[in-house]
């Protein structure tokens, strides 16, 4: 029998999910994942994680929870950085050990990736993690570049349009049609995570808007967009944020634009205003920000969202 | 029944946490009804209390009913019970109105029982607005309270700001601390009236700091919401603006005017879907269930008459929304 690994589904899953699955599957392990976010995930989370984190993080917590009883190994590695000079969240680096700190969890791997170090740093890093579940060096790097592969393919599927929910899915977008295109940014654990955004995208559609979302833009695209910014911002996933709202700020492909954050998360309450200064500009799409936390009822998004859709056909007739 | 076209009546029904408004608009759009109630939590009941009050008077309109439109936090239940031909969200209704009124208004704050909005617009075209989040603080409930613990009618509570001559400092971001604030002022001997229009200052700080916060607020401004009543929160958003502000003659049932004006312009020619004053004797019931589907137990909420299930809704997955099914079934 296959030794199982679970990877919960929420923070990074939505980002690196195929190149985990791909490497570990690689290595001989079973992947599990947790269910899509549904209400017990979201109690048992709040309830277990620290009262002044962030939502997304709660919500990581009700996953690992979920997952508990049904593997032999948790798989949270502490991803300090994914490029050089940048960081990704402190959260980040701590979940490991903020899950350990839990008590009477399966055994928590925590690979680090820190490409900040450079890419040799990671290889080392990656084969020092894999040894345990296999001798051979040829093994852990077809293992590896499987996972690369697979990121790979998922990168370009974003790119095409669609959602990394339909993407791990396999069930296509449905056919664009409307006359308004919505920018959606924000954290992918947010804005794709169905059950924490209530389901923002589909109900955008549903609304007759055809919606990309910050993930769908090529990093190259979003990088340029970024360093426009006086000072470099040292949160690649923020600079992302920043890159995405920054080009649909000047592309005019899009008639307005929602930022999702999650009320306790610092970097987005910075990044809140550099989007807000920015959207001042004349001719700049409307921009709403949308604040989503545990509390947070359906009937106050759904009004904003509306009266959102309402003020963009109003301009656009 | 006279086949329904814009030469008819246009209703529009409003119904907020804490007051139902409903208006009739006449052929030209002048306001020929209009009822203001407390929901007192009772939605459904309000809707129908509103309904035999708005047809008393227009006992003398010879027009039949041409559209209705529903707002509000209750918008989808009402337009249910009525049945509306349109149901829009409040921010649209009051910015609808608010330009109808005003045409070149540039500015609209709208404070209600437990909301309160800031909607910015441009040749009459909203740009831009704010509604609060999760807290109340400075709402129309919380003056509400704070009347009936200074035993002062609510009615009269602007007027009594008005006689202040130098207002108290009263912290307003948070309505617990304002009143712990206020309670402190009182022991230590101040006015009464000037407690009370440091409270309206208080209030539309955290109005401006917090809503409208990033925020340009251009002229003309135009003031409604039920709490555009109180003449002490009007001299205060003057003082704090330093601008004039205008208070429309129909401030209390704005979200009810735009809703109405929202429902003439989508009817066209077409016909409309009321029921009828009569829907006010019609014995609706709501029950609410936790579905098992999923773990998310969503709590279901059922509108029936009976028996017949009118429309279901709560759910994070469209299963049980009949209402859909049914006009899916009729297309």
């Amino acid at each position: 029998m296959s030794i199982t690994v679970g990877i919960p589904q929420a923070l990074l899953y939505y980002k690196y999910y195929p190149l985990w699955e791909g490497f570990l599957g690689g290595l001989g392990l079973e992947v599990v994942t947790s269910p899509a976010t549904n209400r017990r995930i979201l109690t048992a989370g709040v309830e277990a994680a620290d009262n002044e984190i962030c939502l997304p993080v709660k919500v990581f917590y009700g996953h690992v929870l979920s997952l508990k009883e049904k593997v032999d190994l948790l798989f949270i590695p502490r991803v300090v950085s994914v490029e050089e000079d940048a960081y990704t969240c402190p959260k980040f680096l701590g979940l490991p050990d903020m899950i350990r700190a839990v008590g009477d969890m399966p055994e928590v791997l925590d690979p680090i990736f820190n490409f900040r170090l450079g890419s040799r740093r990671v290889s080392r890093d990656v084969y020092s993690f894999a040894k345990r579940f296999t001798k051979h060096p040829a093994k852990v790097w077809r293992a590896w570049r499987h996972g690369v592969d697979e990121q790979r393919r998922y990168v370009a599927k974003l790119e095409s349009g669609w959602t990394p929910v339909e993407v791990l899915s396999g069930k296509a977008p449905p056919e664009a049609k409307g006359d308004m295109t919505i920018g959606v940014v924000g954290h992918p654990y947010n804005i794709h995570d169905e059950y924490v955004s209530m389901n923002l995208v589909k109900r955008l559609r549903k609304m007759g808007a055809r919606v990309v979302t910050s993930d769908m833009l090529p990093h190259r695209v979003v990088e340029a967009e970024a360093n426009r910014l006086p000072k470099k911002l040292f949160w690649t996933y923020e600079k992302e944020i920043v890159g995405s709202a920054f080009y649909w700020m000047r592309s005019g492909t899009v008639d307005g634009m929602i930022y999702m954050l999650s009320f306790a998360c610092g970097p987005d309450s910075l990044i809140q205003v550099l989007l807000e200064q920015e959207a001042k500009r004349e001719g700049a799409p409307a921009l709403m920000p949308l604040v989503i936390d545990e509390h947070s009822g359906e009937a106050g998004l759904v009004t904003r969202v509306e009266a959102f859709v309402d003020m963009l056909a109003w301009r656009l007739n | 029944m006279r086949k329904a076209n814009t030469t008819g009546i246009h209703l529009g029904i409003d119904v907020g946490s804490v007051s139902t408004n409903l208006v009739a608009l006449g052929e030209d759009e002048e306001v020929l009804a209009s009822v203001y109630l407390r929901t007192q939590g009772q939605p459904i009941a309000a809707v129908q209390r509103g309904l035999i009050e708005l047809e008393a008077q227009l006992e003398d309109v010879p027009l039949e009913v041409g559209s209705v439109g529903t707002t509000g936090s209750a918008r989808y239940l009402s337009g249910v019970i009525v049945g509306a031909d349109i149901v829009k969200n409040e921010i649209t209704a009051h910015a609808v109105a608010a330009s109808f009124v005003v045409p070149e208004v540039r500015t609209v704050l709208e404070i209600g029982g437990q909301d309160s909005k800031v909607i910015l617009l441009k040749q009459g075209v909203v740009v831009d607005f704010a509604m609060n989040t999760v807290c109340a603080a400075g709402t129309g409930s919380f003056l509400d309270h704070q009347a009936a613990r200074l035993g002062i009618p609510i009615e009269d509570f602007g007027s009594h700001a008005l006689k202040s001559s130098s207002a108290c400092q009263i912290a307003g971001r948070c309505s617990v601390f304002a009143e712990s604030d206020m309670i402190h002022k009182q022991q230590m001997g101040y006015r009464v009236e000037d407690i009370i229009y440091g409270l309206c200052q208080a209030l539309v700080r955290n109005y401006l700091n917090n809503l409208a916060k990033g925020k340009e607020i251009v002229a003309p401004v135009v003031f409604q919401g039920g709490v555009a009543a109180n003449a002490g929160m009007k001299r205060s958003f003057e003082d704090a603006l330093k601008t004039e502000v205008i208070v429309p003659k129909h401030y209390h049932v704005m979200g009810a005017i735009g809703a109405a004006l929202l429902a003439k312009d989508s009817i066209g020619n077409g016909e409309t879907k009321f029921k009828g004053f009569g829907a006010s004797s019609i014995d609706y019931r709501t029950s609410s269930f936790n579905c098992k589907g999923c773990a998310n137990n969503c709590e279901i909420v059922k509108i029936e008459v009976e028996g017949t299930v009118l429309a279901r809704w709560g759910g994070r997955c469209g299963k049980w929304e009949v209402q859909e099914v049914e006009e899916e079934a009729a297309v």
